[in-house]
């Protein structure tokens, strides 16, 4: 630190930010150091690497600067330092992290992916009170925690209704309630995350619900 | 923005990443746009699981800032980011 040089400036923020600019605007420092601020130089860091810019030679008056000269899809942070007469002050803390992208693209990349319908849907019991269906999760799913919605029809028509209407279901399993006695129904499943809803499995062959039991295959087989 | 947490001074932070990638992606962690030296207040590893760790011991009202981890692979880079606050004691008698 400097005698008589400027405080840090602060807040340091990036207000506009597309491919070919970001606008990086911030705060005077709380201090001079007694002698007026002549201006400020803006750095800027890619991220993921260590090696500071300084993104413009002469002094900037205004708290506010468009830095060009960026890669685009990389990410950026910014700090800021200010001068007087007496010298340059510390750094400011550096801004949050803002990639060269329009905007139209990082809503897209924000978004994230809605995943592919689960696979090997089965009933696996069915008896006259409810019906439990099991499926396996889709292949491509990230990290993302991944939920269900389970739809269900009247075999013979396209009238699918979603049976948990609330809350999604975290396991590949489900059991149906509610359904009508000597009525045949299909099932199908969706998955979701926050991305949204996709696209529904097949569906399963049409079920009977009646007195019939669901009696357990032998083990082994 | 980076979501912020907040630690009380003299606890510790630990900082959490799961990232995936073919190849395996190298890690970067920075703080304030500085690289994160590992040493006896800062541990970088990998559990179990698989989660990318960094540990802050004992935090100081100098730890606050933002933390950043970027994952780099022949594919691209991706980075994720939090803000950490300390929270200091006040003594009261």
């Amino acid at each position: 630190e400097i005698p008589g040089a400027p405080g840090a400036p602060l807040d340091v923020q990036c207000l506009d930010a597309n491919k070919d600019y970001v606008i990086v605007s911030w705060k005077q420092p709380a201090v001079d150091g007694g002698n007026a601020i002549l201006g400020y130089f803006i750095d800027r860091c890619e991220v993921g690497t260590t090696h500071w810019t300084q993104c413009n030679e002469t002094p900037v008056k205004f708290a506010r600067f468009p830095v060009t000269g960026l890669i685009e899809g990389r990410s950026y942070i910014f700090r800021v330092r200010a001068v007087n007469k007496a010298g340059i002050s510390l750094p400011s803390r550096v801004s949050e992290p803002v990639a060269a992208l329009d905007p139209a693209d990082r809503a897209r990349l924000r978004k994230g992916v809605v995943p592919g319908p689960p696979t090997d849907l089965q009933v696996i019991e069915a008896t006259k009170n409810y019906v439990v269906l099991s499926w396996k999760p889709p292949g491509q799913r990230g990290h993302e925690g991944i939920m269900y919605f389970v739809e269900k029809c009247v075999a013979g028509t396209e009238d699918w209704q979603r049976v948990n209407t609330e809350i999604p279901v975290k396991s590949p399993r489900f059991a149906v309630f509610d359904l009508a006695e000597g009525k045949s129904y299909c099932f199908r499943v969706r998955c979701c995350n926050s991305a949204g809803i996709g696209e529904p499995s097949e569906a399963t062959e049409a079920t009977v619900v009646d007195d019939k039991l669901d009696i357990p295959k032998p083990p082994g087989r | 923005g980076a979501k912020a947490f907040t630690v009380s001074a003299g606890k510790h932070a630990k900082f959490r990443c799961y990232i995936t990638g073919k190849p395996k992606p190298e890690i970067i962690w920075q703080k304030d746009g500085e690289p994160l030296v590992p040493g006896r207040r800062h541990l970088v590893y990998e559990d179990r699981e698989g989660y990318f760790i960094l540990k802050v011991l004992y935090c100081k009202p100098q730890d606050q800032g933002l933390y950043i981890c970027t994952a780099s692979n022949t594919a691209g880079q991706t980075l994720s980011a939090v803000q950490l606050q300390v929270k200091e004691h006040r003594l009261r008698f």
